[in-house]
């Protein structure tokens, strides 16, 4: 089909004719590495592992509550807010400190998407693509990537580092 | 008089003080980190005193800019306004917080609900880091600040990179461009490099931001630091080593034998980190760079202001400490604005907390109490309250009123001429 085969020609990525992986495969792999490189810790934890107890791993079964972390500390506030009293928070404060959203429901949640695309908004902000096509640069040492692994289509320099790359990231991940 | 409590909500670092007082900001950490080793959880504040950053994880309130786990950001807010840190009474203060660019509406109620249900605060004035900027220039226009009335903010901060045109002080919303490059994901692409390259520093995440903070540069000529970091494989000009045990870069004068087992070696990676901020490709993100970045958020700017804007970018942001960070912009940014405008890049003596010192000043004004929200407001109408105020006093709705009342006389006018 006419179309299809267009549409392959413009991914950039396809640098080398012999190359037969996949533009796609390449593109899910290079948005997982940059997802990857938005966390906050290596072995993403459930969140709850960060600050919870060790000894009570069933505590946070079933429920869909969660435990807080935010009353348990023993902090001298003055005044006589929520904050600072036992008095009962209100039922916002309440729901948004036990119900936790992830970005995505709340994106979805705000409505934003729905708006006209003149209303400037998160989603519109987003700065263009590049003109200019990418630089290859090695996998392995970070010197200007001359070849491409056959495999994988990640760059390389030279005969070392392809052995490298050969011997522990081919197909694995990317730059 | 009420005390205001000025808090810039960074991603990072909490930037906070007491106005009024004309002490420097504080500086505390917006996280909480559980040591594995010492099963011990700092909170905020408390991490400053922590002396073993090995190993710990991290849980940061803030996610890709956005306030998303309340019950952290609370567990931090708690701490700071506690006797520990400022020790103020919410209830009988005023409190200046700082909220992401293109904040979500539902999440701003939230940070209504937290302030006026939780803290009880008397009155608070939210904004964007770089609209409290044009407080900090003096009332005339000198060589060494950019003109208040066009000025363009590069913050580039944890997050995300951001240029934000502010007109006559105002943030102008639809030309706002967001570069998805922060200081976090820079911390993490570095090691990525190092544990591949060298040591395993995955759970390293505090050693690693401070070898970046310590090592790394914006190259000036990408392709000849490159080729002078390969050549003369070691020693070459642009080598540096860094001891992991210390935590601190390795002089000249140190014996090799102190700790030389756990020596970093840092080459290319010093400044091919910070280039992804300029090159945002070299790691696969399809975003034009920084340089780029700006000028797509001037060319969506009023024609006639486009050149005003060239010539006043400023710098705010932790990354914009790298040493060659202006210059290398400045090189960037020369092919790509028009000839016949100049372009000029300014710095401030602190970056980081340029937005604080700015809404410190800002505070003590008269106009601070104009803008504020006061509780007894919020009670009456909720989160609606904040929502007109800040919003009419967005500049565009401005305009908007000016039309409605051209378009108001020109009725009763010719209402006058029907009864002639």
């Amino acid at each position: 089909m006419p179309p299809k085969r267009t549409r392959e020609h413009h991914v950039r990525q396809t640098y080398v004719s012999t190359t037969t992986i996949d533009p796609r495969v390449v593109a899910e792999r290079t948005r997982k590495h940059l997802d990857q490189l938005e966390r906050s810790n290596y072995a993403e934890t459930s969140i709850m592992s960060v600050t919870g107890d060790d000894n009570e791993p069933g505590k946070y079964g079933k429920s869909r509550a969660r435990q807080i972390v935010s009353d348990k500390r023993n902090l001298k506030l003055l005044g006589s807010s929520p904050a600072a009293t036992k008095k009962r928070s209100t039922m916002n404060v309440r729901s948004a400190l036990l119900y936790p959203k992830n970005l995505a429901t709340l994106i979805e949640e705000s409505g934003i998407a729905s708006l006209p695309a003149s209303t400037p908004t998160y989603l519109t902000a987003e700065a263009p693509a590049p003109s200019y096509p990418p630089r290859l640069i090695c996998s392995v040492c970070g010197y200007w990537g001359r070849y491409k692994c056959r495999k994988c289509a990640l760059p390389y320099c030279d005969q070392n580092c392809e052995s490298v790359h050969a011997e522990t990231r081919c197909e694995k991940r990317v730059v | 008089m009420t005390p205001t409590i000025v808090l810039d909500n960074g991603g990072h670092t909490i930037k906070a003080g007491i106005g009024g007082t004309d002490t420097p900001a504080q500086l505390i950490p917006n996280a909480i980190a559980r040591s594995k080793s010492k099963s011990t959880t700092y909170f905020g504040h408390e991490l400053l005193q922590c002396t073993d950053h090995a190993s710990l994880s991290y849980r940061l309130p803030i996610s890709k800019g956005l306030i998303v786990d309340w019950d952290a950001q609370k567990a931090i807010w708690d701490g700071l306004f506690s006797t520990d840190v400022l020790g103020i009474d919410t209830t009988q203060s005023s409190l200046l917080l700082t909220e992401p660019y293109h904040n979500l509406p539902n999440i701003q109620q939230v940070y209504d609900q937290f302030i006026f249900e939780e803290y009880q605060f008397a009155s608070y004035y939210r904004c964007t880091p770089a609209s409290l900027i044009p407080h900090l220039f003096p009332t005339t226009t000198t060589t060494t600040t950019p003109s208040p009335d066009c000025t363009l903010i590069v913050d580039s901060g944890f997050s995300f990179t951001h240029a934000v045109p502010l007109i006559h002080g105002r943030p102008h919303s639809r030309a706002l461009t967001r570069l998805s490059i922060g200081g976090k994901l820079l911390t993490n692409h570095l090691k990525h490099l190092i544990s591949f390259r060298q040591w395993n520093m995955m759970d390293q995440t505090h050693i690693t931001n401070h070898i970046k903070e310590s090592c790394c540069f914006v190259s000036s000529d990408f392709a000849r630091d490159l080729h002078t970091a390969r050549s003369a494989r070691s020693p070459n000009p642009l080598t540096q080593e860094y001891a992991l045990a210390e935590g601190r870069l390795r002089q000249p004068g140190d014996s090799t034998s102190s700790g030389s087992s756990q020596i970093l070696v840092m080459n290319n990676e010093r400044f091919s980190v910070p280039e992804i901020i300029f090159r945002p490709d070299d790691i696969g993100l399809n975003q034009v760079g920084l340089a780029g970045t700006i000028a797509h958020s001037i060319s969506l700017l009023p024609e006639d202001l486009q050149g005003m804007f060239w010539a006043n970018i400023a710098l705010i942001g932790g990354n914009t400490k790298f040493p060659g960070f202006r210059e290398r912009l400045l090189a960037d940014l020369r092919p790509l604005a028009p000839v016949e405008h100049d372009v000029q890049v300014y710095e401030y003596p602190d970056p980081i907390t340029a937005p604080y010192d700015a809404a410190m000043r800002f505070v003590s004004t008269p106009a601070y109490k104009d803008s504020v929200v006061t509780r007894q407001e919020y009670l009456e109408s909720g989160s609606n309250a904040t929502r007109r105020k800040w919003r009419v006093s967005a500049g565009e709705e401005k305009e908007k009123e000016k039309e409605k009342e051209k378009q108001g006389r020109s009725k009763s006018k010719t209402g006058t001429a029907r009864k002639k």
